[in-house]
């Protein structure tokens, strides 16, 4: 059991004015799962896909099974045994499980031997409680199935060693647990897994031993069963963090959004909002808490315009802004932090300052006479930076080099820079380190007190309870039940996400 | 073995040294080929630079060539900034030249040089922004991809030129050739400099590239196109009208690319024929994306690519090898640009192989 099967001794490796890795030294036992915990930015993906052949390291040597090896590239990697299942999966949406498997494998000639990769397939799948069919199509799977294929897909290829790179980012909290099992599974048939991961609960569920890694440097290595989450947050962070967060009394107004029997269609043309119909009141947080994919992405999309309702009503203090243009609410006072911030939410290849404007370029005293005044847009920006604590190193080059906390951050900035009625926030904290996952929550809470609406829309069950003065339980496009934060349980919450109806029942 | 890995900024250095190596090895790649020829490739590349630079004549030339390629280079860049690739400036070229040739050919040779020049002006600018905004409608109502609309619209208007002057435009007095009637005085672009045909046309270009980088750099809508080119999904998120900035930025695209067909009959060729250099239309893609989407730099890339056109109609005649050698050398160092370009974005590196 304690036989070492990976070490990396003194890797380090650089990138342009950043030290990613800095002297590593890190052991993997055979059939442990390890798991490498750190910020965003701390090193963990650099230091894995140095192990997976992707970058190479400027000093340092790894060794598997006490040999010196030279991984030069993924290949080189899956014949040292190691396999790795990347955050965003490396599969084609179009070609079905098998296929995908069979990309890239050497030892298929010309063609590919269907019947037998299938059979194969499919014993990896029973195994391990897979549940693949080798013949489905990427695209008609699930997120956690998806990520089960890439398993298979490293597996095949005679994997020993898996490293996982924040698996559970995009899981639900169910899908997470399922994950989990595989995990354990895996490595009773006596394989290693390296994880990685910044969510402190599925750490301390799920490792036998976790190394810390922080901007580049090994903090230390613990045995799970010696360390507490507070302990091991302070090595992350290198200071004390809050898990809870210092709430004022609920001093909520009149409604602000009222939702009524809303309903709309998915891209897939089945119905996603099944007559929804609730209220925020000026002054709350109200939570909408469920699996992913059971309609709050259409909810939100629906609510801002970007998407239009077949029937019901959004209505905005008495106003009608059913179907309105997303233009015409957003004037009207609702303001949006949406699910995907790269996708959506900013504009990665522009500079901080065209991405700060996007809500205000189009009015005074950003815009005079059909012309942006630059000069005032770099001022605001630099206001709301400073006013926001956002870390910009250059004011002029793109968004997408900042950090992962630092667009969100400013995103948020720009969104209650608008003085909204409303504030929709999706997945706001989803992928941010524990310090600005800390910061925007407290943004949100203060922006609550001073008698914002905010509707957070959110998988992360912690984040919901943390938050919310009132929870709505989405299932299936429907509110199974909403109730008030001091009756809130998070069993009862659980079984209402399953769809398990606490009053028929 | 060679590594690619990823840059993520590049130093001003680089920038500058990658794209003149890549010119230089396209150089030394086109001088191969010219060796088949029999020729020195030293002496065709300093008749090649002579012919294109040397004197006022041989650069006004290389001017003419520039003109057209200025003009629907910088209409590019404005579809091109929001991601729409308007491959349709060929059509719209040759649309903005039957515009303006109507009026040419129809309007009486007293009316006087000014307004009729203006009116042809704006007819070319319409048909060529007519021209262009098809596709738009198409992509804006249809989400048809205006890859394949623009390039099919190409062959419309190349087949509707062809049917103008083997029809009703042809001049009774060609002998059969499919020509028009030659334009009067009153509608040839006048001449910037005596002895020369370099035409109005270059002010127009000038102003056009004036114009379209202060739209794109200092108002809503270049702000708008941006957006939009790098994001359409924040752009909807942003509440920008998507189908309104389709429909302008087409109009400008086509509209320039009109104008220079327009001009390039006006100022050079004189008449409507079938053969009015539209090709300009394809060349000018490269042009913009040479240039990085930046009008200014646009400007002296078009003069560049004018030069080697110049050149080598001189070198043709003064060393007698193939025109078509120019084409080879402009292929090979686009080649070279192009393949930089990865440099840009990759560092490469050597490893020996280990095992």
């Amino acid at each position: 059991m304690d036989e070492i099967i990976v070490k990396t001794k003194g890797i380090t490796k650089y990138f342009p004015g950043v030290l990613a890795n800095d002297h590593i030294d890190f052991e993997l036992r055979m059939g442990e799962i390890h798991t490498l915990l750190g910020e965003n930015g701390a090193g963990k993906s650099t230091l894995m896909n140095i192990l997976d052949g992707i970058y190479h390291p400027d000093k340092g040597e790894i060794y598997i099974k006490g040999n010196k090896v030279h991984i030069q590239s993924p290949f080189d990697a899956m014949t040292n045994s190691i396999g790795m299942i990347h955050q965003h999966f490396m599969l084609v949406d179009t070609l079905t499980v098998l296929e995908n498997v069979a990309l890239g494998l050497k030892s298929q000639g010309f063609y590919i031997k269907k019947t037998e990769m299938a059979k194969q397939i499919k014993q990896i799948s029973q195994k391990y409680h897979f549940n693949i069919n080798p013949y489905s199509k990427i695209w008609q799977l699930s997120v956690g199935e998806q990520q089960r294929v890439e398993i298979i897909k490293t597996l095949f290829r005679g994997a020993e060693i898996l490293i996982l790179d924040e698996p559970t980012a995009v899981l639900t909290p169910q899908e997470s647990n399922d994950l989990f099992k595989i995990l354990k599974k895996l490595v009773k048939e006596g394989k290693s897994i390296i994880f990685i991961s910044h969510k402190l609960d599925e750490v301390m569920e799920i490792s036998d031993r976790i190394t810390v890694l922080r901007k580049g440097k090994v903090v230390g290595t613990v045995n799970k069963n010696d360390v507490t989450k507070n302990h091991l947050a302070k090595m992350m962070v290198g200071r004390e963090v809050l898990f809870s967060l210092e709430r004022k009394p609920l001093k909520r107004k009149g409604k602000v959004l009222k939702v009524k029997e809303l309903e709309a269609y998915n891209d897939k043309g089945v119905k996603a909002l099944k007559k929804i119909s609730f209220t925020v009141a000026a002054g709350e947080i109200f939570g909408i808490a469920g699996i992913s994919g059971n309609g709050q992405k259409i909810l939100s999309q629906v609510i801002t315009g970007l998407r239009r309702a077949t029937s019901g009503k959004v209505i905005l203090n008495e106003t009608d802004i059913t179907n309105v243009s997303p233009k015409a609410i957003t004037s009207s006072g609702v303001n949006y932090i949406p699910p995907d911030r790269l996708k959506v939410g900013l504009i990665p290849n522009l500079n901080t300052v065209e991405n700060t404007i996007l809500r205000s370029y189009d009015r005074e005293p950003i815009l005079k006479r059909n012309f942006i005044d630059y000069e005032k847009a770099t001022g605001y920006t630099k206001s709301l930076i400073t006013k926001f604590n956002i870390m910009v190193p250059k004011i002029d080059a793109p968004v997408k080099l900042l950090s992962g906390g630092n667009m969100q951050k400013l995103l948020l900035a720009r969104e209650i820079a608008e003085k909204p009625k409303l504030l929709i926030a999706v997945h706001p904290t989803r992928g941010l380190d524990v310090g600005a996952t800390e910061y925007i929550r407290k943004q949100l809470l203060k922006e609550r007190d001073k008698g914002l609406a905010v509707l957070l829309i959110s998988e992360d069950l912690d984040e919901i309870l943390m938050l919310s003065d009132r929870i709505g339980v989405i299932y299936e496009g429907q509110i199974m039940e909403v109730i008030n934060i001091e009756d809130a349980e998070r069993n009862k919450i659980g079984l209402l996400m399953a769809g398990v109806d606490s009053v028929r029942n | 073995m060679l590594l690619f890995e990823k840059r993520e900024n590049v130093s001003t250095k680089l920038k500058v040294a990658i794209p003149l190596i890549s010119v230089f090895l396209g150089l030394v790649a086109g001088g191969i080929a010219i060796l088949f020829t029999r020729t020195n490739p030293l002496i065709v590349y300093k008749a090649l630079v002579k012919g294109a630079f040397s004197s006022v004549y041989t650069f006004s030339e290389t001017l003419v060539v520039a003109i057209p390629l200025i003009l629907i280079s910088t209409g590019l860049i404005v579809a091109f900034k929001m991601n729409f690739w308007n491959i349709g400036a060929y059509g719209q070229y040759i649309i903005g030249a039957i515009f303006g040739s109507f009026f040419a050919l129809s309007m009486p040779a007293t009316m006087p040089r000014p307004l009729l020049l203006t009116i042809m002006c704006l007819a070319g600018i319409l048909g060529g922004a007519l021209w262009g905004l098809i596709p738009a409608a198409l992509k804006a109502f249809w989400e048809v991809n205006e890859v394949i609309s623009t390039l099919l619209l190409n062959y419309i208007a190349l087949y509707i030129l062809k049917y103008l002057m083997y029809g009703p435009w042809r001049n009774p007095a060609s002998h059969g050739f499919p020509l028009s009637k030659p334009f009067e005085l009153n509608a040839q672009l006048p001449r910037l400099l005596v002895h020369t045909r370099v035409h109005l046309g270059l002010i127009f270009g000038i102003i056009a590239v004036i114009i379209v980088y202060i739209l794109i750099k200092k108002t809503k809508f270049g702000y708008e196109i941006r957006v939009i080119g790098e994001n359409k999904r924040a752009a909807r998120y942003g509440g920008i009208n998507i189908t309104k900035n389709i429909f302008i930025a087409m109009a400008i695209s086509g509209g320039l690319a009109g104008l220079a067909g327009l001009a390039q009959l006006s100022g050079v060729i004189h008449m409507l024929q079938i053969e009015i250099n539209p090709g300009y239309g394809y060349t000018a893609i490269i042009v913009a994306w040479l240039a990085s989407l930046n009008p200014i730099i646009a400007m002296f890339v078009a003069v560049i690519f004018g030069g080697l056109e110049a050149g080598g109609y001189q070198i043709q005649m003064a060393i007698r090898v193939p025109f078509g050698i120019v084409g080879t050398i402009e292929s090979a160092v686009l080649f070279f640009l192009l393949g930089g370009e990865i440099l840009k974005k990759y560092r490469i590196r050597l490893r020996r192989n280990t095992s």
